[in-house]
């Protein structure tokens, strides 16, 4: 069986991607199973789509536990304990990661000895528009990968997917689908189809009793307030807004009143201050700020620019 | 009421803290979430949030929450009953000694358009009929957005949804929720605006004065649902009201007053056009029809005003 | 203490005045308004202090129960079938805050065909809620199950809503001998509501029923609201125990009439249950060892209490007021999982009786008796039965014809 994650972001396509592969493989005549994971979590938020393909009967169910290849849409996501991009893994998964470092930083960044594959961003999913694009990717790499999926097979289960867009945009769809199956010519079928369960018998399941709490402990209730605060949805952002004090007039009302999320705070000094903690990466207080003293930055390289490693 | 009273006179008198916890799982850009934060700041932490099912029941998932103060979440049909049952429990407890005065809570109901226009009304007209002294706040985002943007009473003729895809989008016509409560005669009833922030700010003020049945229907862009960039949330506030579509006004001693009147109107197709749900509006004769339908509501509107 | 007539919708009344519940959310529906009529009544005279706010329906009047009990005062409330199904999803909703207040549910017949009087698919419908259930079968059962119910309501380990359930009609509306508690006594035997630092007020910020996201976090919410219904069990007993000291009466969670050296038992819960007593005096008379046996909770269901009461019993006559349609009686199925495996086991027969109201005839209880006694004696078990006779069919043909139905070729009949 081929069971494959794919990690990005709300909005990134992973579900298109799951629903691109998973048609790939059914097209083949496997036995598919494919499912995007829903959470709370919103547009930019760590999600995850999965899909399994095999040639007999799949009677598994549920999010993959054991994943023979997990494909990153969002390098940013990569470190993240949150979206769980390591989860599962064993020595024979195969990792493909969309990202400009190489493949030797991920394999010291994440202390992997598995196969890691890295994949140069392609352009078309750079811009804050082409995000969705990067679905589209993301099943081009894993037909590849798995090695089951003739070009021509990944081309229909795009064009059944994706039939409902406009033509211009099925076409691009198709023109990167197409140029990154090529481009990963070397790496075709280094995915395996494994027999194997994604249980043991061996494993006892860890059971313990449950026993009555009070009411009081029991009841869901939250005793206390703002501890929304320890959900760290900075990771959300994708383009990160940052904020050029030279420039800010202190008005210190507009972009922290405007911040649908609470997120920026005006000091004394009246200058305000993002809290990348938190700051989802609308972009809201980039279009507000009147003296344009907000601009948008890659959340990539901002964080570079954080760690001082790119000059601001 | 006069001018000089009000606290709020310009922007530099407006809260500085932000009393609303960040970490929350709405979308980015969440024209709902903007709306909250910036009555929060206003109300403060001495309020019980009583919340219907809709976007905002995931502001608070165990053991997450953003409020400083309370909250109870309901149900999607009843919030406002949940309200009643609150108000008058601290009442009680207020009559027999059992809370202090400055230990008393002001009730807010939060709810979507889903619930406020629909399954809800039959509650909230209750609570109106019992003069339920409670804040009810709907953001409007025009659709049940929680459930991926299906068609609600709130939805605009013409918009697409995930139930009205077709040529001409929804067919039907936005409910008028506002003329629903002044029909009730409430104490206050206004329309708001996250993104006119200082109109909102002396409607809030205005409320907090008076007693009984209040709203605010909050104009609530869905960067997710409608379909536009996260950062141009407030942009289509502002074009909302600029275009007329979007009146802000309140309904106070038995009158409708407007607090805002757009000397000169934009044409509503600056503000369709920034939003995925009407692009099918400008791909054909029959769409401009409704764009055209659509400026005829709003200018015979704006007649009846004044 | 004081004792006078009193109809099932009285004691109710009653239960709650003596109770001091603070907040009574309403909304009237036959058999239940004479319940809110008596409160709103006492307290507009000043009799009784306390609030009655009538809401627009079931569903809010169940919100604005729970919602008063989330912010720490003592609600009691009252409604009947129609109205406890619109109030289902806020059943199972304010269960799972964990607030603490009394429903009196008076039991009618669910629609379609409406109609007005009783049997118990309402209150089976609430089954699942997590709401505790004592089911009454005297109007004096109704005032004192109130007042336990508001113990076991209020405990710290159980913190759940409980409903009283009497029969519309045969409890609701008739009169009987009910000795009041004193309203000391009841106030001193049910306390002060401790909210358990679960109530709204400024400076104490709390969030109440949280939405959770995952089978793993809702499992234990959901597991610990049963973990609670089952200490009622044991709070049961000792409340029970408690009660009968301070007031002289004995409410068991099972109550079992002339069960020792029993052969056969009845079943059943309800107001008809007392005419199952009245039929085990005439089968003793008549040298038949019968005798019933009468569940007062159904949930948490007493389990350990039922099989200690039936063990030596050889047959037992499961009478459901209820249907599960396409499988038949719930109490039935119910009993027969407490018992399945026991030693000695004895034989379970399924008599389906009182719907919407009918009666059920002491013949027909001697019927049941007799037919359970061959099954005992055979051990072959008859198929499940519903009480109806030939004249009842014979009228039900007569009002077809009126009604211009098209018989012929279209019903099997036995004449």
């Amino acid at each position: 069986m081929y069971r494959i994650r794919f990690h990005g972001r709300g909005g990134q396509g992973m579900k298109t991607a799951g629903r691109i592969l998973g048609t790939s493989f059914f097209l083949e005549g496997f036995d598919v199973q494919d499912a995007p994971r829903y959470g709370a979590e919103r547009r930019g938020a760590p999600i995850f789509a999965y899909v399994r393909a095999s040639r007999s009967v799949i009677q598994e169910r549920g999010v993959i536990r054991r994943p023979s290849l997990v494909v990153v849409a969002d390098d940013t996501l990569a470190g993240l304990p949150e979206a769980d991009v390591l989860g599962g893994q064993s020595a024979d998964t195969v990792m493909a990661i969309l990202s400009d470092v190489p493949e030797g930083t991920w394999r010291s960044r994440l202390n992997l000895d598995s196969p890691i594959v890295c994949i140069p961003r392609p352009d078309a999913i750079k811009g804050y528009a082409g995000q969705a694009m990067a679905g589209v990717c993301c099943a081009a790499v894993a037909a590849r990968l798995c090695g089951s999926i003739p070009k021509s097979t990944l081309a229909r289960a795009v064009r059944e997917e994706l039939g409902f867009l406009a033509p211009s945009v099925l076409e691009r769809s198709l023109s990167e689908a197409s140029r990154m199956f090529d481009s990963l010519a070397p790496y075709e079928a280094v995915v395996r189809d494994r027999p194997d369960r994604e249980f043991s018998c061996d494993n006892p399941p860890g059971w313990v009793e449950l026993f009555h709490d009070a009411a009081a402990v029991a009841a869901p209730v939250i005793f206390g307030g703002l501890t929304s605060r320890l959900l760290k949805t900075g990771m959300w952002r994708t383009f990160r807004p940052v904020i050029d004090t030279a420039r800010c007039r202190r008005c210190w009302w507009l972009c922290s009143s405007f911040c649908p999320d609470s997120a920026i705070h005006v000091g004394d000094d009246g200058i305000p201050a993002i809290d990348y903690e938190h700051c989802k990466g609308c972009l809201v207080c980039v279009a507000r700020c009147p003296v344009h003293a907000i601009s948008a930055v890659p959340e990539s390289r901002g964080v570079r620019q954080e760690n001082g490693e790119e000059a601001v | 009421m006069s001018e000089s009273g009000m606290q709020y006179r310009g922007m530099e008198d407006f809260p500085s803290t932000r009393l609303f916890g960040s970490g929350t799982p709405m979308c980015a850009g969440c024209g709902g979430l903007l709306v909250i934060h910036q009555l929060y700041d206003l109300l403060g932490s001495d309020t019980v949030f009583i919340n219907a099912a809709g976007c905002m029941t995931l502001l608070s998932v165990y053991p997450y929450t953003p409020f400083r103060g309370s909250w109870l979440y309901t149900a999607m049909a009843s919030a406002p009953a949940g309200a009643q049952g609150v108000r008058d429990a601290l009442d009680i407890l207020l009559e027999s000694d059992r809370l202090r005065r400055e230990e008393n809570l002001e009730v807010v109901v939060l709810t979507g358009d889903g619930a406020a226009y629909g399954m809800g009304l039959s509650a909230t007209s209750g609570a109106l009929d019992r003069g339920l002294d409670f804040i009810y706040l709907c953001y409007d985002n025009e659709g049940y957005g929680n459930t991926g943007q299906q068609y609600s009473p709130a939805t605009p003729h013409g918009a697409a949804t995930s139930t009205s895809r077709g040529n001409g989008g929804f067919r039907g016509n936005k409910k008028d929720l506002f003329s629903l409560w002044a029909a009730h005669n409430p104490p206050y009833a206004a329309t708001v605006s996250a993104s006119e922030p200082l109109d909102l700010a002396r409607k809030v003020e205005k409320l907090r004065s008076l007693r009984g049945p209040r709203m605010l229907l909050a104009f609530s862009p869905c960067p997710t649902g409608w379909g536009f960039e996260p950062a141009q949330s407030v942009m289509i506030g502002n074009l909302a009201v600029q275009t007329g579509i979007w009146p802000l006004k309140e309904f106070i001693g038995g009158k409708v007053e407007h607090t805002v009147l757009p000397e000169k109107r934009l044409p509503v197709e600056e503000y369709l056009k920034r939003q995925g749900r009407f692009a099918h509006l400008f791909a054909s004769s029959a769409g401009r029809d409704i764009i055209a339908e659509l400026q005829g509501a709003v200018d015979r509107y704006w007649e009846g005003v004044r | 203490m004081k004792r006078l007539l009193l109809t099932g919708n009285g004691a109710a009344a009653w239960g709650a005045r003596l109770a001091k519940a603070e907040y009574i959310p309403a909304f009237p529906i036959t058999p239940q308004t004479e319940i809110i009529e008596n409160l709103a009544a006492w307290i507009d005279s000043s009799e009784m202090p306390g609030r009655l706010v009538t809401l627009e329906s079931e569903h809010s009047m169940m919100t604005a129960a729970g919602g008063a009990a989330a912010a720490g005062v003592r609600v009691f409330s009252a409604t009947s079938s129609q109205g406890l199904l619109y109030a289902m999803e806020m059943l199972y909703t304010v269960a799972g805050w964990r607030v603490p207040f009394v429903l009196v549910n008076v039991s009618r017949a669910l629609s379609a065909p409406i109609t007005l009087e009783p049997d118990h698919n309402d209150v089976f419908a609430a089954r699942d809620s997590g709401f505790i259930q004592i089911h009454c079968s005297t109007c004096q059962e109704v005032v004192d199950a109130v007042l336990l119910a508001y113990r076991l309501a209020e405990h710290p380990d159980i913190r759940l809503p409980v409903m009283v359930n009497l029969d519309g009609f045969y409890l609701s509306f008739t009169r009987e001998p009910v000795t009041l508690p004193d309203q000391q006594g009841a106030a001193e035997f049910v306390g002060g509501f401790d909210p358990l630092g679960m109530a709204f007020r400024a400076g104490a910020p709390l969030s109440q029923a949280v939405a959770v996201l995952g089978g793993s976090q809702y499992s234990y919410f959901r597991y610990q609201q049963h973990l609670a219904s089952l200490q009622a069990l044991d709070v049961y007993d000792d409340l029970e125990r408690e009660f009968f000291g301070r007031f002289g009466r004995s409410h068991p969670a099972v109550e079992a009439y002339r069960t020792d050296e029993a052969e056969m038992v009845f079943l059943m819960t309800g107001s008809f249950a007392t005419k199952a007593g009245n039929a085990v005096d005439a089968l003793r008379e008549s040298g038949i060892r019968a005798g019933l046996v009468r569940p007062r909770l159904l949930r948490p269901f007493p389990v350990r209490r039922l099989r200690q009461v039936l063990r030596g019993v050889r047959g037992i006559a499961v009478i459901d007021q209820n249907l599960s349609v396409g499988k038949g009686g719930i109490l039935y199925t119910e009993l027969a999982s407490a018992l399945y495996g026991q030693e000695n086991a004895p034989v379970l027969l399924s008599f389906i009786g009182g719907l919407g109201g009918r009666d059920i005839s002491g013949e027909e209880f001697i019927g049941i008796a007799r037919v359970t006694i061959d099954a005992i004696r055979s051990g072959s078990v008859p198929e499940p039965r519903l009480l109806y006779t030939a004249d009842e069919l014979r009228h039900i043909r007569k009002l077809q014809a009126i009604a211009s139905v098209q018989q012929e070729n279209h019903c099997r009949n036995h004449e």
